[in-house]
């Protein structure tokens, strides 16, 4: 090597080294200002007290019992739905990725239907079917009440088991097929190689999902408020403090509190991956489940039950729009899809601009994060990655109200954009950062640094290994995050609830009132509407991939 | 479907969306933005009024329910978004950090609300109010052959265990109307020592004031303490339940409206508030709420029919509504400790 081969080679390491930072510090710069900053104005609230700034509040929440068991409560049913998701989505995902059972596709888009829809309808839907009136106590003559602690678990495993299932199936989805061989070579069991291999394999993804799902139940706010009965939990306690008794103090200190489990997932996360290699190297063999009858049939049984399940809640939703009064008159009308609130329709159209700009902005921001933290060194990316997956430990109304509190400053930057429909955009870019996030990142683990490696030393810089080896090997999970993003932004109700504006009203939003107000068929119809507007935006995206040759991507992976 | 209308669909999205993305809602002359929380479809048919009696003002309307309202003005405060405070519980309006932000004003007409209904400075006055009622569901109370109850007296008995539900007055403004006409009309001991018992005929204290009447009209529990208008909106929707007015009289609560300090169109968000006290207004407030304030009223045939009195003031239990925003928090406090579970 020459010395002025030597200079370039330094000099485009240089630039190299700039743009990564650059990529790095903006991603952390727009993770400060939409997470950082509105999480400062809530608990600068929290330590607010009649008497001046102290930790008064936090000392009378640990002073109250009712608190400090409702601290329990939230704990037994965010640990016990995440356990039961993470093995059920785990099952699921290993026979759609791993066996050759027939009704595959299929079977992918009923485990991802809760994801369609607000999660208010697996509340309502479990009501209809569940509920003390609902289709098996009314068909049977049981008695079962729902309503508490199983009405909770039963809705949120419903509503986390798609977001499990995205990530453990990216997981299973890659693997050695030499790594299956070698094992079945050397005599193991099904169960050891599972064991020995998938298992192992798998770990990050398991470590992900767990830490999501823990997450997305303890923030959840929907579906406690709807059938969680008399079965208290924090975030739903928030709700009470806030916008039941416009004590901001005491809801922040709640909020606060909220954050702690999720510092704590982040630890065992970190622990878990820094044990993880990639399970994909340049010689890598891809995977291929062969067929086996036996096994095949019995997968098929358990994801038919589980599919079940999750689609008998949704039916049943979508079934109840079309009849005239449930469950008293179950003739079937179009009536309700006549909706006869203040704006009509309009709410959807304004949902699905806001779901564009969503998930314009957040692949760009999700990607480029994942890949900054993918190509800094273990000590740099540490603030990077813990802010990064914050956001998924704030619950959106803690969020939204930060953003109000945050930016509804004409002196402030963001102002600029206050009251538009971009800060709802940006709101739920930020409000699902973790989520996106996770998804990139357990992608790009999954590729093995050889590529990249190998790019470097044929004289690639990084942008250019980014866009000609890292990007055309990851873009299909990159169109997933954004189908994601869509998916979220038309369905999400918690944080933009404090956001939206006269003429940024939101069709989740209508479900809400409409519930509200009792008409259960209106509301079922308007939800109905977002689910099939979610599912088409898919089909639309997936006609058109099919129509660019791409045949083997499939699109909500 | 031919390419056309999808293009021109497309352009009218994208040409919303970029409207919507970069005009800052910024007040335009004849523009105001009104915070309410009627409920959607009452909204609705006042709106359409107002359009047609000020068609030089454009009214921009946000609906939320009253708690989120209540956030969202509080976190709001250093930077308000709207002109008016339209059909908002008074007991929320007299927060102290709310009537910071709102401006005395008189509008015309003021003098048909009598004073119990508006406050002595002038800073809100309500035309309407809705007041507490029980949804019973006939089909339950015949399946399991139940009596009817009447007062609030009657919910205590021993067959109704398990069978009642209630909102939560911490979360829901219709919880703690409930909550405070009953400590009003007993005196506090008596008072607390009814919810008690009350307490061990409860199914579900649950968040919000609509849906013990929406769980009771889809049949889930048998007695939804609730508000009238709820009631009788789901037996126009054809649920099979009955409207019970308590005989001990019914806890309610006012909205209230305001002029917000902070208002850029001044003038037109007064001319907006002189509207919700004409002729007009008050026509299409009869034909929705159980309570207008303004005097003379005549009961629409269906509310009658649904059982409410002629002459609503028989049924109403008069709230002491400075004494219920003042104990608020007491009352709230000691209402979680002994209840909430």
């Amino acid at each position: 090597m020459n010395l002025s081969q030597g200079g370039a080679w330094r000099a485009a390491a240089d630039g190299d080294r700039l743009l990564l930072a650059a990529v790095a510090g903006g991603a952390v710069l727009l993770l400060v200002v939409f997470v950082i900053l509105p999480l400062w104005g809530i608990l600068s609230y929290s330590l607010i007290t009649p008497g001046g700034l102290g930790l008064g509040n936090y000392a009378r929440y640990f002073g109250d019992p009712r608190f400090v068991s409702i601290i329990g409560n939230t704990f037994e049913v965010s640990l016990s739905v995440t356990a039961a998701t993470i093995v059920l989505a785990y099952g699921f995902a290993y026979a759609l990725e791993r066996t050759r059972m027939p009704l595959r596709p299929l079977l992918r888009v009923v485990a991802l239907l809760p994801i369609f829809a607000p999660s208010l309808v697996q509340a309502l839907g479990l009501q209809f079917l569940l509920g003390r009136n609902g289709l098996v106590n009314r068909t049977f003559g049981t008695e079962l009440d729902i309503y508490g602690f199983w009405g909770i678990f039963v809705a949120d495993l419903l509503y986390a088991f798609p977001h499990a299932f995205l990530i453990l199936s990216t997981a299973l989805a890659v693997g050695d097929q030499r790594l299956y061989e070698s094992a079945e070579a050397l005599g193991a069991s099904a169960w050891r190689s599972f064991r020995t291999v998938t298992l192992p394999a798998t770990r990050y993804g398991i470590a992900s999902a767990t830490f999501v799902v823990f997450t997305i139940v303890i923030t959840d706010f929907g579906n406690p408020v709807v059938i969680g009965g008399n079965y208290s939990v924090l975030a739903v306690e928030i709700y009470n403090q806030v916008s039941g008794q416009a004590n901001f103090s005491m809801g922040a200190v709640i909020g606060v509190l909220l954050l702690f489990p999720a510092a704590l997932a982040v630890v065992a996360e970190r622990w878990i991956a820094r044990h993880q290699h990639a399970a994909v190297g340049a010689q890598s063999v891809p995977l291929r489940a062969r067929p086996n009858r036996r096994r095949d049939l019995l997968w098929l049984c358990y994801c038919l039950l589980v599919g079940a399940a999750i689609l008998a809640v949704v039916a049943v939703v979508v079934y109840a729009s079309f009849v005239r009064l449930w469950p008293y008159n179950l003739s079937l009308s179009l009536r309700h899809y006549a909706f006869d609130v203040q704006n009509g329709i309009a709410p959807l159209w304004t949902s699905i601009q806001v779901a564009f700009v969503t998930a314009g902005i957040a692949v760009v921001v999700v990607t480029l994060a994942a890949y900054a933290n993918h190509q800094l060194s273990e000590a740099v990316k540490r603030p990077l990655y813990f802010l990064s997956i914050l956001p998924a430990a704030v619950p959106g109304m803690v969020l939204g109200l930060g953003y109000i509190l945050a930016f509804n400053d004409p002196a402030h930057p963001v102002y600029a954009i206050y009251d538009t429909m971009l800060i709802i955009a940006v709101c739920n870019v930020y409000h699902y950062h973790a989520q996106g996030f996770l998804l990139a990142t357990t992608n790009m683990k999954q590729i093995s640094r050889t590529f990249e490696e190998a790019s470097a030393t044929l004289g690639a810089t990084r942008l250019g290994t980014l866009l000609r080896v890292t990007l055309p090997m990851i873009w299909p999970s990159v169109l997933a995050i954004g189908a994601f993003f869509f998916m979220r932004a038309m369905v999400t109700l918690s944080a933009v609830i404090f956001l939206i504006t006269p003429s940024t009203q939101l069709a989740a939003v209508s479900v809400l009132y409409l519930d509200d107000r009792g008409a259960l068929n209106q509301a079922a119809a308007f939800a109905v509407c977002i689910m099939a507007t979610v599912i088409g935006f898919l089909l639309a995206t997936q006609a058109v991939l099919r129509l660019a040759g791409v045949r083997q991507v499939s699109l909500i992976r | 479907m031919t390419g056309l209308p999808m293009k021109s669909w497309l352009g009218r999205t994208l040409a919303a969306a970029t409207m919507s993305l970069f005009a800052a809602g910024s007040a335009l002359a004849g523009t105001i933005t009104v915070y309410t929380s009627y409920e959607e479809d009452e909204l609705a048919a006042f709106l359409e009024e107002a359009k047609k009696d000020l068609p030089d003002v454009e009214v921009e309307v946000l609906r939320l329910s009253t708690g989120d309202l209540h956030a969202r003005m509080l976190a709001e405060a250093s930077n308000p978004k709207h002109d008016v405070i339209w059909g908002w519980a008074a007991t929320s309006m007299v927060d102290p950090r709310i009537l910071e932000l709102v401006e005395a004003y008189e509008p015309a007409g003021i003098d048909k609300v009598p004073p119990r209904f508006r406050d002595a400075g002038n800073k809100w006055f309500a035309t309407t109010g809705y007041m507490g009622a029980f949804c019973v569901n006939n089909a339950i109370m015949e399946a399991d052959d139940l009596p009817m109850p009447a007062s609030w007296q009657d919910l205590l008995k021993p067959e109704y265990e398990g069978r009642l539900v209630m909102p939560n007055p911490a979360s829901s403004g219709t919880g703690y109307l409930h909550v405070v006409s009953i400590l009003q009309m007993m005196g506090e001991e008596k008072g607390w020592a009814f919810l008690d018992a009350l307490d061990k005929n409860m199914a579900q204290y649950i968040k919000s004031g609509s849906k013990p009447c929406n769980v009771a009209s889809a049949g889930e529990y048998a007695i939804g303490i609730s508000f009238a208008l709820r009631a009788i909106k789901n037996i126009e929707e054809g649920y099979p339940i009955t409207m019970v007015v308590p005989s001990e009289g019914a806890g309610h609560e006012l909205e209230a409206s305001a002029l917000m300090a902070s208002s850029q169109n001044k003038a037109d968000a007064r001319k907006f508030l002189d509207w919700t006290l004409s002729k007009a207004a008050a026509a299409e407030y009869n034909e929705w709420k159980s309570i207008v304030t303004m005097s003379d009223r005549e009961m629409p045939e269906r509310f009658l029919k649904a059982g409410l009195p002629a002459d609503i003031s028989t049924a109403l239990f008069e709230v002491d509504y400075a004494w219920a925003a003042e104990n608020r928090d007491r009352i709230l406090a000691e209402w979680q400790k002994r209840y909430e579970r």
